[in-house]
């Protein structure tokens, strides 16, 4: 289920981390939205990168890598971060709550739900980390 | 600067005089500048309720210009809660409305026959009779003062029956419920028989040294302001929005400080408050934030809702997650003119008295304290309002009603300040801001928490130390304390994120001055020891600096669990990068002459 970061398996091994860790699942019981994730281009990535979660009841329905632009757009919540602060947050070195109140993490979407999960996040976050085996 | 209004209350003569150019250039405004002003005045056996007892009213540089929110106005005294320096800034109009006025503050001293309110106006000031408003509430005296002027436009600032009846937290209050609420300065302002100060004037825009470069600043901050994610947070969901991830963290107090986590959080949180009760918004002067709520109950009328002390001091403090109740918890306490950090503190100890039975219910009038119950907590506010019952102990603050009940170490406080709703056990930088606050532990001489929660600052220098870190942490919660002095010198407000840089250029263009950051924050950290000065003079030593029995103490559960904080060598670490002697926690003499307080000197060392 690792993988290096970014690419299509480290979003299938995502997936199937999220549908099979337990306390994620318990966490994020009551969590309903989809996550569209736009990575600015920076070191090692060198084109702009977007991946997509369908998160559920704490479950993952469905993932894609690198959706067509117009794909998504009605997606619950959009992020968007730099190479650099996405995989500072994907390596521990950086904390999801704070890169999104510093605005290193942009968000568009309902804030006072994400507030209110703020748990649930946390847990989303360790489990991408635990599937992250290299950084590219 | 425009001069400051000096107005005796029991000769009833009125004068101006103008601030010395170079205390400009040095302390700014706000309230270091204020220190300044009233440093020969403010000695250990001043009584801050007799006449001669100055008090205060300062604005900044940039109060009532279109920078980004700076309308706040910053009081200041001797506080009659805790006997050392205070200072309490408000937001709202009021400020900006009293430099449109052709003031930059008020020097008030003397006590009226009877009471008074003032009208400032077109360069002119009249003494009102006011026994008809005396005991009215905030709002009411708001609106009674405005009636009669017919003015439109004017803007009063309020003490409400709490600050009558000489209820030590009582606060100075403005608008909807913009409230300069602590350290007791209230009481002060009615102990002058001194209801309320209205203002109106026509001076605008105010006068800029460069005007050109200060638009173009200005215009550029509030774009950027208003894309910051933490401003987002703040216009959606208000300050409470914190309260989800502080619990998380373990730096939400709940149970008197007593208990680590509180699994009603979502209950009182600032996104249910958005989803269920939440109406509109409203700003101070020139924000583009816009924390302030407006929400609804049952009546269906329209009525400020609680930001995060509020919630947290009616809320989890007190083990009530009913949000309606802590609505109308905040509102009592707006209408009575009272510090709400402060009476949910004080509350919360006689709660976790009555617990252990050191008080009764023969203290009590025969109220039973039981955690939550919302009906209990609100007579306690009318009584203590009024001094009534048990309240005659409770308007004393937590400090005095647990010296009353012979359990002061109980009391959530340090120098007769109540702490605020920023656990130091889940961040543990407050513990050093609590502990070394100028006016008792206070939440917004440094901001610290929000630092802990990773909010760095390249500019100044400010990195990141793991929440829980120790005294490694001490020049950072430094460096931050002399920023947020500079802060509120301008007065700016602590939720506009506005960057050093800028920060100072709207400083040089709003005052023609040549400042770097490093200026900046040399100017901070001389507001910072000046008032350290200051509360040595009025008998504070180093003992002083410390924290509760209760925050020493380590939760058993939640997002800090386990964690002791080690504020001996947090302070061993402070006083070395302070330049502070470690034995007394004065400033050295090499101190005060590197920041051009040598003058002051005599005062701490002969």
């Amino acid at each position: 289920m690792s993988a290096t970061f970014p690419s299509p398996d480290w979003l299938q091994g995502l997936m199937k981390k999220l549908n099979s860790d337990e306390k994620y699942a318990k966490i994020a019981r009551n969590w309903e939205g989809d996550l569209l994730f736009h990575i600015e281009p920076e070191g090692n990535l060198t084109g702009p990168l977007s991946f997509y979660l369908d998160l559920w009841h704490g479950t993952c329905r469905n993932v894609e890598f690198k959706p067509s632009p117009d794909k998504y757009v009605d997606s619950a919540f959009v992020f968007q971060a730099s190479y650099t602060d996405i995989t500072a947050i994907l390596t521990g070195k950086l904390d999801p709550m704070t890169a999104l109140l510093t605005n290193k993490l942009k968000l568009q979407g309902n804030l006072g739900v994400m507030m209110r999960s703020v748990p649930t996040v946390l847990d989303f976050v360790r489990c991408a980390r635990e599937v992250t085996t290299d950084i590219q | 600067m425009q001069p400051i209004l000096n107005i005796d209350l029991s000769t009833r003569t009125i004068n101006s005089f103008q601030i010395p150019v170079d205390w400009e250039q040095q302390y700014l405004g706000g309230s270091s500048l204020a220190a300044r002003m009233l440093f020969e005045y403010l000695r250990e056996d001043l009584d801050p309720f007799e006449p001669d007892a100055p008090l205060l009213f300062l604005t900044g540089p940039l109060t009532g210009t279109a920078g980004p929110a700076v309308g706040r106005f910053v009081v200041c005294g001797k506080s009659p809660a805790t006997g050392r320096w205070a200072e309490s800034n408000c937001g709202g109009f009021w400020g900006p409305e009293l430099r449109y006025a052709g003031y930059d503050g008020l020097w008030i001293t003397g006590s009226a026959k009877g009471p008074v309110y003032l009208w400032i106006h077109e360069g002119q000031v009249e003494f009102r009779e006011s026994a008809q408003i005396w005991g009215k509430d905030i709002y009411e005296t708001q609106t009674l003062v405005k009636e009669e002027l017919g003015q439109p436009g004017v803007r009063v600032s309020v003490v409400g029956p709490a600050a009558e009846h000489g209820v030590l937290f009582a606060g100075i209050f403005c608008d909807h419920g913009r409230t300069a609420g602590r350290t007791g300065l209230g009481s002060v302002m009615a102990a002058k028989n001194l209801k309320a100060i209205a203002v109106y004037g026509k001076r605008k825009p105010l006068p800029l040294a460069r005007p050109d470069v200060f638009a173009q600043i200005r215009s550029s901050s509030n774009r950027a302001l208003k894309q910051d994610n933490e401003a987002k947070v703040l216009r959606e969901l208000g300050t409470a929005s914190a309260a989800n991830y502080a619990e998380y963290m373990g730096a939400m107090p709940s149970k008197y400080y007593r208990q680590g986590s509180f699994d009603k959080v979502d209950n009182v949180s600032g996104a249910e408050m958005a989803e269920s009760i939440l109406t509109g918004t409203s700003a101070c002067h020139a924000c583009v934030i816009a924390c302030g709520r407006v929400v609804a109950l049952e009546d269906g009328q329209k009525r400020k809702g609680p930001e995060y002390e509020t919630i947290v001091s009616f809320g989890p403090n007190l083990l009530n997650d009913d949000l309606a109740a802590v609505v109308r918890m905040g509102e009592l306490c707006d209408l009575y003119g009272m510090d709400t950090i402060s009476m949910g503190n004080t509350l919360g100890l006689a709660f976790t008295l009555y617990e252990r039975g050191l008080l009764t219910n023969g203290d009590t009038g025969g109220l039973e304290l039981k955690w939550g119950d919302v009906e209990v907590i609100e007579e306690l506010i009318h009584q203590t309002a009024k001094r009534e019952g048990l309240g005659e102990y409770l308007a004393l603050g937590s400090y005095q009603f647990g010296q009353h009940f012979g359990a002061e170490e109980e009391a959530v406080q340090v120098n007769g300040l109540e702490v605020a709703y920023h656990d130091p056990r889940g961040v543990s930088g407050m513990a050093l801001v609590y502990a070394t606050s100028p006016r008792g532990a206070c939440h917004n001489q440094s901001d610290y928490f929000f630092v802990d929660w990773g909010h760095t600052n390249e500019q100044l220098g400010i990195g990141y130390f793991p929440k829980q870190a120790g005294g490694e942490k001490a020049a950072n919660v430094a460096r931050h304390q002399d920023w947020r002095t500079l802060t509120n010198s301008l007065v700016m407000c602590i939720f506009a994120n506005v960057p050093p840089q800028v920060q100072v250029d709207l400083i040089n263009a709003a005052c023609g001055m040549d400042w770097d950051v490093g200026a900046m924050i040399h100017a901070g950290e001389r507001g910072w020891n000046l008032k350290r000065v200051i509360n040595h003079r009025l008998g504070l030593e180093r003992d002083n600096d410390r924290l509760p029995k209760a925050l020493l103490q380590p939760y058993p559960e939640g997002g800090s669990a386990g964690y002791r904080i080690p504020l001996d060598e947090m302070l061993d670490a402070y006083y070395d990068v302070r330049g502070w002697d470690p034995q007394t926690g004065r400033p050295t003499r090499r101190k005060l002459e590197e920041l051009g307080l040598q003058d002051f000197a005599g005062e701490l060392w002969s």
